[in-house]
């Protein structure tokens, strides 16, 4: 493959990013796919999974993620160039068992980098990124896109005891795990070359705060859709909906409000094991003190109550309280990722401090929680896939 | 609140409304001494119909320990289930009148099954398995066998490795007697016993022998390796005395006391001082000849309210007289709730 030099002018001046395929070509290839999306959906994924990733391959949006990591692109090659960037090599991506559109998402990022992806998933994984690759090949005309996935792509599925783990990491530039804590201490204890990098996705939770100037049924729909994509097994999906400077009676009043919002956005009967799931949790919650309501047919819950109630858990159980914004934080999990908000100040001052204070790794408007981009739980991980060299 | 167990034969015609005293009167005992429960449950009232009354969604025992507490009932022990696909145990509070009560009931319904000829008992589990403070469900199963044993033998060195058979101390059992009940997790049965394991001189010492063999724990590991119903009962019984037989018995930890063994006819029976319920997943509503979620009740259980609880397993009550001449209810076991897949970010 011929290398292609970019030029991109950032704060810091205009850097230089080597790459194997000139980007174009192969955003112009995943738009190409994107078209051809409209028409189907490749089994395995849900409808809005896969609107969700044509949306994300949209040339403009990829190209955006080359933009907020090196600046705008510059044509010509006159200018001074004060650092060059170039794809430090292969790179492995741990995918656990019940990876969410992240795997596709994190695919098609790294594809832009052109080099080696080796994709591991686990044994019983239902493989939604080598689904997507195998769509991608079937489905694309021959180009620069369609050879890379052909010839520098590779899904591998075997289990975590397998030695084919430990040959991943001694051979990858980048090692991206994503799993629980411990698998990832695992991926990363694996004998490794010393000048490679590893980044972890592993456990998280979210959260949602809203205010009651910011109560209306949009929101309250948005809330919803949020949560019943993937209900309580997402790591940006909002376990709790905190309302903020919320009285008892107006969280109770959220949480009515949310149940009947639920109920017009819900589509048809849930699983047979998660309506069972609701039951448990429903019954889980009432032990421990909680009010709640289920929504339709076993198909979700909402349960309110005051600070302090225990835990409680449920593939579609969303839980309600209010707080101050000093009690909000105090609250938030050790392992929080993103907090959702739907604040009519949410760039307020006191609010920034207090989130500079805290381990919040996003703080996005309350729709956008489930956007993935090239920086991921706090760690500008796509950028990381390159290493510089200083020229100026 | 016994009189059902101690007056009746287990499968004899069914006394509904007696039932429905003993468990509405135990209900109201549950509401009273456990505080969890009775937030579950804070309208109880005295139910018209066992489809009204009180019951837990079997999967919180899991999460929470419950507890009656009350001045008649001495909590004693621990039962735990066995491994889940969670790998989550249930934790079921034992206490001292229960305990018997559970005992003399699955006694009563075994014996029905299996007869009460005294013989050597024979466990597919470890003798350290029984030293633990808290049960598991593979010794809670094999001891509620002994009161129809001469004798106890544990025979798994590892109760985890089915390769660790003392085949030696079989042997000497085969040498002594003609007749032996063996009781084994369904899995570890096939592994360490009916699938091609047997040493050519336990196979020869058992040529002739009567042999009951009962299991339970369920088929799911079994069925990962194709072995069905019939290609288990023929190995194990091949080449055994007529008489012989296997039992295969459905029973939960939170059920303890409870077994539905399946009869001649293929179907499990209630007996008359427990009741089978099945609701509809979604809308919770009671079936009849119709799939759906097996809830399962008893009179027994007193020092936590785990005697009435909706299970994950599905099941169908089949209308009509069993050909096997057991009166009451009986229901068919279709397996546990099937598992969509869960997707999420980052999986444990």
């Amino acid at each position: 493959m011929s290398e292609a030099l970019h030029r991109f002018a950032g704060p810091g001046g205009v850097v230089a990013v080597a790459l194997p395929v000139p980007y174009g070509d192969l955003i112009e290839g995943w738009g190409e796919l994107r078209r051809r999306m409209l028409r189907d959906v490749a089994p395995g994924f849900s409808r809005d999974e896969w609107a969700y990733l044509a949306t994300f391959l949209d040339p403009s949006s990829l190209r955006g993620h080359f933009a907020r990591n090196f600046g705008e692109s510059v044509e010509g090659d006159g200018a001074a160039v004060s650092a060059l960037y170039r794809p430090r090599g292969e790179i492995a991506v741990w995918l656990p068992n019940n990876v969410s559109l992240l795997g596709p998402l994190t695919l098609v990022l790294l594809s832009l980098t052109g080099q080696p992806v080796r994709l591991k998933r686990g044994s019983s994984a239902e493989d939604l990124a080598g689904a997507f690759v195998r769509y991608a090949i079937d489905k694309l005309d021959d180009g620069p896109l369609r050879r890379l996935l052909e010839s520098r792509v590779t899904a591998e599925t075997f289990g975590r005891d397998d030695p084919r783990n430990a040959e991943l990491a001694a051979s990858a530039a980048v090692r991206i795990v994503f799993g629980s804590d411990a698998a990832a201490r695992a991926v990363h204890a694996l004998p490794h070359p010393l000048d490679s990098v590893g980044f972890s996705f592993t456990d998280r939770r979210s959260e949602a705060w809203l205010d009651r100037d910011s109560l209306d049924d949009d929101t309250l729909a948005d809330l919803v859709r949020v949560f019943t994509i993937y209900g309580q097994a997402g790591c940006t999906s909002p376990r709790r909906v905190v309302l903020l400077d919320g009285s008892e009676g107006e969280v109770a009043a959220l949480a009515g409000r949310l149940a009947e919002v639920w109920a017009r956005v819900a589509q048809g009967r849930v699983p047979m094991n998660i309506a069972s799931d609701t039951v448990k949790a429903d019954q889980w919650a009432r032990a421990l003190g909680w009010q709640t309501r289920v929504v339709g047919e076993n198909g979700g819950l909402l349960a309110w109550g005051s600070a302090g109630l225990g835990e409680f858990e449920g593939h579609m159980a969303l839980s309600v309280q209010g707080a101050t914004v000093a009690q909000a934080f105090e609250q938030l999990p050790a392992n929080i990722q993103t907090v959702g908000h739907a604040l009519s100040s949410p760039d307020d001052p006191d609010l920034l401090r207090r989130l500079a204070r805290s381990k919040v790794l996003r703080f996005v408007p309350l729709a956008t929680m489930h956007h993935f981009d090239s920086t991921w739980d706090g760690q500008a991980f796509w950028k990381g896939c390159f290493e510089v060299t200083e020229t100026g | 609140m016994t009189a059902l167990l101690h007056e009746n034969a287990p499968f004899g015609p069914r006394d509904d409304a007696a039932f429905l005293a003993e468990i509405n009167a135990l209900t109201a005992a549950h509401i009273a001494g456990c505080g969890p429960y009775a937030r579950v449950w804070p309208a109880f009232e005295a139910a018209d119909s066992v489809e009204q009354l009180p019951w837990l969604h079997v999967g919180l025992f899991k999460s929470l320990e419950f507890r009656t507490e009350s001045a008649e009932v001495q909590h004693e022990r621990v039962l735990n289930s066995s491994a889940t696909s969670s790998g989550v145990a249930s934790r079921i509070v034992l206490d001292r009148e229960s305990s018997a009560l559970q005992a003399a009931s699955s006694l009563a319904i075994l014996r029905d099954f299996v007869g009460d000829s005294k013989r050597p008992l024979v466990v597919l589990d470890s003798a350290r398995s029984l030293v633990s403070r808290d049960v598991s469900a593979r010794v809670a199963a094999a001891m509620s066998l002994k009161p129809l044993a001469s004798d106890l033998h544990f025979i798994l060195a590892d109760a985890g490795d089915p390769g660790s058979v003392k085949w030696d101390v079989l042997s000497g059992l085969l040498d002594e007697h003609d007749e032996l009940l063996v009781y084994g997790f369904t899995w570890m049965l096939w592994l360490a016993w009916a699938d091609d394991v047997l040493p050519d001189s336990i196979r020869r010492a058992l040529a002739g022998k009567r042999v009951q063999f009962v299991h339970s724990g369920g088929w799911k590991k079994l069925e990962s390796l194709s072995v069905d119903h019939a290609t288990f009962n023929a190995r194990l019984t091949d080449g055994l005395a007529a008489g012989s037989r296997v039992t295969d018995f459905y029973g939960l930890v939170e059920q303890v006391g409870i077994v539905y063994p399946l009869c001649e006819a293929g179907w499990r029976h209630v007996p008359v001082w427990a009741d089978v319920l099945v609701r509809d997943p979604w809308t919770l509503a009671s079936l009849v000849d119709a799939p759906g979620q097996l809830q399962l009740m008893n009179t027994l259980a007193r020092g936590a309210p785990y005697h009435n609880v909706l299970t994950e397993d599905l099941g169908r009550i089949v209308p009509g007289a069993c050909e096997c001449g057991r009166a009451g209810k009986r229901f068919e076991l279709l397996g546990r709730v099937p598992k969509a897949e869960v997707r999420g970010c980052a999986n444990v």
